[in-house]
């Protein structure tokens, strides 16, 4: 790995991989869904080539988020556990609606993108589940398929509003934050600031090593 | 154009399937290979290409066997769940006659009217990838017309006419036999009624729906969270721009970096 001055690398080629797979997936099926869900939206089917095209579309883009959904939580779910610092992190709303005082350092992800990977694993499997009922509805019972096309909408009304504030936070609100899943790297002042302690486990580990050798 | 009733009065029934035999011949569908079941219900369940039959229910009376016949179809709903479910413009319609049409053009075969449907009536066909079902001959009555199984029925079981008319004629038979009128909710209105006396139980029946109303799941998917997925996205979306305007962006201490941080 080549080193650059005043960065540090954070994320590899696997990781941005698979985020950019569930994300591409994942807004995908959202805009084919709501082009099959609001008829006003006639045109997002139109673009793509038809309604039944646009189904096939919505159904394979949910294949490939579901697997690069289990990549992802595969991936990261070690990380994204909580700590008892994450506590006083959501108690001061990370910082971003008043000033807080003593943010705690967070490590690779902090308590709030934490508990958007627990939001999107959570009702990221809900979608899938309900997506396969509702692929095939006629081998369940009458029942839990109706059940299956709320769930899934419900879910998505929930992963797709907290996706937007994702977006939000990791470009505009947080300038550096979306070039770690672009090249993998951020400036070591952006990585002292938001993976405080990440950093610090990091260069302890790097001098471990290095006083090994 | 008026709206339009089918009425079915039970009392009437011979079981003669002209209505079934009329219905493939005008609506073009083709016969299918059936076989000894042990009942007179020939074919069993409606398909693809059969859009109504006569279900038999059979039943011990008095040491003798006693038959209901029923013409089974679509019940052509004033608030129907298919229509809400499905997600191709003009795939299934509710015209102004009352009838609710599917248009084989624009169905994408996707299902969810035949998960919707309170009556179990829309079926699928793997190999066309669509569904079909009753239109209540909607080319027939738009043209004047009684529908192919109304127009075959030599008992007078089945009739069509003027929405108001026909309801007052279902009750009038029902009070002359001692009946009742299904479905009976008043609140949930249908293009299609029965006339039942009294001694059949709904739940004796195959295939009825003793309470029909449009299902709650289809109701909150579509009525509620559909809606919410928009509120979601464009109120946090606000919210955001919101925060910007406000707060602004969050740019890491420039001092300890000695350049520009955001990249």
């Amino acid at each position: 790995m080549a080193k650059r001055e005043g960065m540090v690398r954070v994320t590899d080629a696997t990781e941005r991989i698979t985020h950019w797979l569930l994300a591409g997936s994942c807004l995908f099926a959202l805009l084919t869904g709501l082009g099959l869900m609001f008829h006003q939206w006639e045109i997002i089917p139109t673009l793509l080539g038809g309604y039944y095209a646009t189904k096939w579309m919505h159904i394979f883009s949910g294949v490939v988020f579901a697997v690069s959904l289990i990549a992802a939580m595969i991936m990261w779910w070690h990380e994204c556990k909580f700590v008892a610092d994450d506590g006083k992190w959501i108690m001061q709303a990370g910082g971003y609606l008043w000033e807080a005082e003593d943010l705690p350092p967070a490590g690779m992800y902090n308590a709030g993108q934490k508990i958007f990977f627990w939001f999107v694993v959570v009702f990221g499997i809900i979608i899938v589940l309900s997506g396969l009922v509702m692929w095939n509805p006629l081998v369940f019972p009458v029942v839990l398929a109706r059940w299956a096309y709320m769930l899934h909408v419900m879910s998505v009304f929930a992963v797709a509003s907290f996706v937007i504030a994702h977006i939000y936070l990791g470009t505009f609100a947080n300038p550096g934050t979306v070039q770690i899943m672009f090249t993998g790297w951020a400036t070591k002042a952006y990585c002292e600031e938001h993976k405080g302690r990440w950093l610090a486990d990091r260069e302890l580990k790097a001098e471990a090593e290095s006083a090994a050798e | 154009m008026a709206e339009y009733i089918k009425l079915i009065d039970l009392t009437k029934c011979t079981g003669c399937r002209a209505c079934q035999v009329a219905c493939k011949q005008w609506n073009e569908l083709p016969a299918e290979k059936t076989g000894f079941s042990g009942s007179l219900q020939n074919p069993l369940d409606l398909s693809y290409d059969t859009w109504t039959l006569i279900r038999y229910d059979e039943f011990e009376e008095d040491g003798g066997t006693k038959w209901i016949m029923r013409h089974d179809a679509c019940m052509h709903c004033d608030w129907p769940a298919c229509v809400k479910a499905c997600p191709s413009p003009g795939a299934l319609v509710k015209t102004d006659t009352g009838a609710v049409v599917h248009d084989k053009r624009f169905c994408i075969g996707c299902k969810a009217c035949v998960v919707a449907c309170p009556f179990d009536i829309p079926r699928y066909s793997k190999k066309e990838e669509k569904i079909a079902k009753c239109t209540l001959c909607y080319d027939r009555i738009t043209d004047g017309k009684p529908p192919a199984c109304v127009n075959a029925c030599p008992t007078g079981c089945l009739q069509f006419g003027p929405k108001e008319q026909m309801i007052e004629q279902a009750h009038k038979r029902a009070d002359a036999v001692g009946g009742a009128v299904y479905p009976s909710n008043p609140k949930y209105e249908t293009h299609v009624l029965y006339v039942i006396p009294t001694e059949i139980q709904l739940a004796q029946l195959q295939h009825v729906n003793p309470n029909p109303k449009m299902p709650t799941t289809i109701l909150w998917w579509k009525n509620l969270f559909k809606p919410f997925t928009l509120l979601g996205i464009g109120g946090v979306a606000g919210l955001a721009a919101l925060h910007y305007m406000i707060k602004g962006p969050h740019r890491v201490s420039e001092k300890e970096e000695g350049g520009e941080a955001d990249g």
